[in-house]
């Protein structure tokens, strides 16, 4: 009888193909990435070891340097700009009484978008001829900005476009934890005389933090992966001013058949990922569970 | 007075940001019944004059956005059923069964996998599709699609496995019930909260997956839906009363699917970030 | 014990079916590719088209092309008759297009497939060191010249083969020639009352004129850098002698006075607004569009874009109001001043791994295409200077206007010399793009410009020592 949970046959039969997918698609890349990275590969002449020039020059190259920054700049909006306003937004949703459902779900709404079509929609919202936008600044007497154009705004105008797709999933997120929280410390707080912005900041928002340090962490981790919204919207132009690490790896690659570099590249972005996380943990991350 | 006025302020705040989040939306839908760029760009904001279905039409034919969109479709669809299913019966195998040495192996490998950042491995994933002789077949989405949603899965599902009782499958294996039967009849059903939110991150991570399918599939009708758009606003960068048309036609679906299902949705994609 | 055993079998052989599955699914035309390379029948190899009595299997040939959007349909439409007419002639042959925009086609996927060796079977090629050349170095290139042979066009063609020969083996056909000059309105110079842009006083006097009305002097649109890069090329080729062959070789230095001095000029013009505002985030169609609407009276085109302006094309409402001419002479330049940039570089190329039944259809496919016809409707319909010699009572019956401007401006040039872009390594001509792109954003001057791009010139130069 109990030999049904304890059958090696079945049990190997119901990992199987998953360690197969595992191996196949995490494992053998990972180790592949880590040989090609110290080889010139590039798919159409022969293959030589290279030793480590591969990571001296990624370190040397101003246009990695840029996409690095880059993604700095991406961390830099999405956690100090983008979560200050998404616990906002998430304080004043759950503090209306009507209309509740409504917020929850428009706000969500561009975060099951696919990001090439989002891309595109605002890519023809930051259009300086037809576009809406220079038609609104229009009213206000300022001249056409050309967005994507200009290595001063093309970061900026990815950014806001990437905020604009993420920030509701973020909101909804933290309400579901403002929601959660039980009714009688607010009310009781209430009774007490504080007023809602008392009790948002001294009572909701401690509450709440354990949750905030994950959307922080997922902000950070959503950084760092961002590729397709640039790959779409500028492609890393002007110039290489919007270009992450991500794109650039991807560009270098399947552009320049430098797969070697792109590795390196890889691993190199896989090292920084590990660095922000390691942070994370021993700053953000401590942040203990509250119990109420 | 001021009482409802101060309950107001939080209203016209967040309708400012409603108004945001949908403005592009209901731009594009009617740049989309515009007949040219000439009577967009001159009244952005303004409503079509007359409405244009021709856009519709054309955009049907020359982007084959039907193909797409099926291709988007059963891709994700497969691929996210594929992975949920292999992701319990893996979590089953290392919840529930006798061997935990093993157990505990599988589930740090796959935990290290949680660590490493999508697009890193894209390369050696190029090549490996490539040496696989799969490159250009939507075989290449398939299986990776598939492999890629497998560790948080696996991980999602086992936390949700490790709840249930033991005493059910005790009570089951009395009754004759193989591990098979077990897990098809008594585990999965139990997991089906879980096993939902699993399906929709994983549905929705593929319909919208970029990177890969862009290099991975060079023919035309084996495009899916976000590929095949980026090609459609290259082929005709400058028509935007068309490729608004494309835009409607590759949002309006989803958007339908989201107003049945918001609730799991939200709840899928919200708990699938917490618990991950 | 047993049920468990059926179990595994039955779970076994579905898996098994599902990975036969993937390879029978993956690609339908494999198998039967294996099979028929594995044991080709001479026979079949020497004529396989002249067989329908045997029942035709069904094959398909991939077959990537750049015609897509309204501005490029005479040429799809040249190229569906020609998939229908050789798919009619060989039995069994299925031609699936796959349209590709240009630059995506050149700088990004076909560079990927290439690498993976999974090219599509025909594709449209570019020559160069870049392109064609590269790939023909790593075996991916079908020799074409025993083909040419066969069919025995080889000597039809112009001399046209440069950017596209190794050793002596041809590796692609261009499909026609352009040159690259000034394209004006001739309705709004002459409101304005000035001069057709023929001498480099009324170019620029005409450039002042046009901005002091807020007319647009040039149409631009350097989001895609390989736009202005064609400016720049010739007047490169105007300050300098020996460019662009010399830059291989290190004749010719980016960095030297006469090619910063092009730059600089360019930088000038940026500077006095001659070219489109926000011409950084403006297309290649966005530079046609703003030209077509009158918002520029210039732009520096290639001949291509001829067929633009004819009835029932995207720019129609120019018809007759375009006027072509190639950049005038520069005053105080070293380079030769009739020089002009003149290019045989877009064609086809065909994959390396062809099997006998898509060998057939490869040569059925060039016998349809490179054909007086074809090369004449290329012309007549397109605006596409033809590659293959076309006889002359065939060359007048060119009516467009344009297009007649343009073998005019042929005729007159005294010797061509082709765009850098077929000389340069690969990573040079991306540098000299993002280079560009700065001057234009007014981060870097000419000097720096030139500096940057000699510096990775020479980088490549020695790699290939």
């Amino acid at each position: 009888m109990k030999s049904t949970l304890k059958n090696p046959a079945v049990y190997i039969m119901f990992v199987l193909p998953t360690l197969v997918l595992y191996g196949l698609f995490f494992l053998y890349p990972m180790f592949s990435s880590v040989y090609f990275a110290f080889t010139d590969y590039n798919g159409l002449d022969a293959t030589e070891y290279v030793g480590l020039d591969n990571f001296k020059n990624a370190f040397s190259d101003t246009n990695f340097r840029t996409a690095i920054i880059n993604n700095m700049y991406f961390i830099v909006f999405s956690v100090g700009i983008q979560v200050p306003v998404i616990i906002i937004f998430a304080l004043l949703i759950s503090n209306v009484k009507r209309l509740k459902g409504f917020y929850k779900t428009t706000v969500f709404m561009p975060s099951i978008l696919s990001t090439s079509v989002i891309g595109i929609l605002w890519q023809f919202i930051y259009d300086p001829d037809i576009g809406p936008i220079t038609d609104f600044l229009g009213w206000f007497g300022i001249d056409p900005i050309y967005w994507l154009a200009e290595s001063e705004w093309a970061m900026v105008a990815i950014l806001i476009t990437n905020a604009w797709q993420w920030v509701g999933f973020y909101i909804v997120l933290i309400l579901a934890a403002i929601l959660a929280i039980p009714k009688d410390i607010d009310e009781a707080a209430a009774i007490d005389g504080a007023n809602a912005r008392q009790r948002a900041w001294y009572l909701t928002v401690p509450l709440i933090k354990p949750i905030i340090s994950v959307v922080v962490m997922l902000s950070i981790a959503g950084a760092m992966r961002v590729v397709d919204i640039v790959l779409v919207m500028t492609n890393g132009g002007p110039y290489g001013s919007t270009e992450v690490m991500a794109s650039y790896m991807v560009n270098k690659a399947m552009k320049y058949g430098e797969y070697g570099y792109g590795t390196a590249l890889a691993l190199i972005i896989f090292a920084f990922a590990l660095v922000l996380t390691f942070i994370y943990q021993r700053t953000f991350g401590r942040t203990e569970r509250i119990e109420y | 007075m001021t009482r409802s006025l101060k309950n107001s302020v939080p209203h016209v705040v967040l309708l400012i940001y409603v108004a945001i989040i949908l403005f592009p939306f209901v731009f594009v839908l009617f740049s989309s019944l515009k007949t040219d760029n000439v009577e967009i760009s001159q009244s952005p904001f303004g409503f079509p004059t007359e409405l244009n279905f021709q856009n519709y039409s054309d955009a049907w034919v020359k982007a084959k956005i039907g193909t797409y969109f099926f291709n988007s479709a059963y891709l994700a669809v497969t691929s996210a059923v594929v992975g949920v299913l292999l992701a319990a019966a893996t979590a089953f195998a290392i919840t529930r069964m006798k061997f935990s040495v093993s157990s505990k192996l599988i589930y740090g490998i796959v935990l290290i996998a949680m660590l490493i950042p999508g697009n890193v491995l894209f390369i050696a994933q190029y090549k490996l599709v490539d040496v696989l002789g799969i490159l250009n077949t939507h075989w290449s989405l398939f299986l990776p699609y598939t492999a890629g949603a497998l560790p948080f899965s696996v991980l999602l599902v086992a936390a949700f496995m490790k709840s249930i009782p033991g005493e059910l499958e005790e009570a089951a294996i009395m009754d004759g019930l193989g591990a098979a039967g077990l897990f098809f009849k008594i585990i999965l059903p139990l997991t089906v909260p879980a096993l939902v939110t699993v399906f929709i991150i994983n549905f929705l991570g593929n319909w919208n997956e970029y990177l890969l399918s862009y290099f991975f599939i060079s023919t035309d009708s084996l495009r899916t839906l976000p590929t095949g758009m980026v090609g459609f606003r290259d082929a005709y960068q400058t028509n935007y009363a068309l490729i608004s048309t494309g835009i409607v036609f590759s949002v309006v679906p989803v958007l339908l699917l989201y107003s049945v299902l918001q609730k799991q949705i939200i709840e899928g994609l919200t708990a699938g970030s917490l618990k991950g | 014990m047993n049920r468990k055993l059926t179990l595994a079998l039955t779970t076994a052989l579905a898996m098994s079916t599902l990975l036969a599955a993937c390879g029978n699914n993956n690609n339908s035309s494999e198998p039967s590719k294996a099979a028929e390379s594995s044991a080709p029948p001479a026979s079949e190899s020497a004529s396989p088209s002249a067989e329908p009595s045997k029942e035709a299997e069904p094959f398909t040939v991939s077959l990537r092309h750049i015609q897509i959007g309204d501005a490029q349909k005479f040429r799809k439409a040249i190229l569906d008759d020609v998939v229908k007419k050789t798919e009619a002639e060989v039995p069994g042959l299925k031609f699936e297009l796959d349209g590709v925009e240009d630059a995506a086609n050149r700088f990004t996927k076909l560079p990927a497939e290439m690498a993976a060796g999974n090219q599509p079977k025909i594709f449209d090629l570019f020559g160069g060191n870049a392109d064609a050349l590269k790939y023909a170095k790593a075996g991916r290139l079908l020799d074409l010249t025993p083909i040419l042979d066969e069919l025995g066009i080889k000597d039809k063609f112009l001399n046209v083969f440069g950017q596209f020969t190794l050793d002596g083996k041809i590796y692609g056909l261009p499909i026609g020639g352009s040159v690259e000059g000034v394209f004006y309105n001739t309705e709004l110079f002459s409101q304005n009352g000035l001069n057709p842009p023929t001498t480099w006083d009324d170019l620029i006097k005409a450039a002042d004129a046009l901005k002091g009305k807020g007319i647009t002097p040039f149409a631009m649109g350097s989001q895609a850098a390989w736009v202005p890069n064609m400016l720049v090329n010739t007047i490169i080729g105007r300050y300098t002698n020996g460019f662009p062959n010399g830059i291989v070789t290190g004749e010719v230095k980016w960095n030297q006075p006469e090619v910063v001095a092009a730059y600089d000029l360019y930088s000038d013009w940026v500077g006095k607004g001659y070219f489109t505002k926000g011409e950084l985030g403006k297309s290649y169609d966005d530079m046609l569009n703003d030209f077509a609407a009158g918002k520029a009276g210039m732009m520096f085109d290639g001949s291509w874009r001829s067929s633009a302006f004819k009835e029932g094309a995207v720019a129609a409402s120019m018809a007759g109001k375009v006027g072509f001419v190639a950049l005038p002479a520069l005053p105080n330049a070293a380079g030769d001043q009739t020089s002009l940039n003149a290019n045989y570089s877009n064609g086809y190329g065909f994959s390396s791994d062809l099997n006998d039944q898509e060998l057939a259809a490869v040569k059925g496919f060039i016998k349809n295409l490179y054909s007086d016809e074809m090369q004449l409707r290329g012309l007549l319909e397109d605006g596409v200077l033809p590659s293959m010699k076309l006889s002359d009572e065939s060359l007048a019956k060119v009516t467009d206007p344009v297009v007649k401007q343009v073998l005019d401006v042929m005729k007159a040039a005294g010797t061509t010399f082709v765009h850098f872009d077929a000389i340069a390594q690969k990573a040079v001509y991306s540098e000299t793009e993002l280079q560009l792109q700065k001057l234009i954003d007014g981060k870097a001057s000419g000097q720096q410009v030139g500096d940057a791009i000699q510096k990775l010139q020479e980088a490549e130069n020695a790699k290939t020592k």
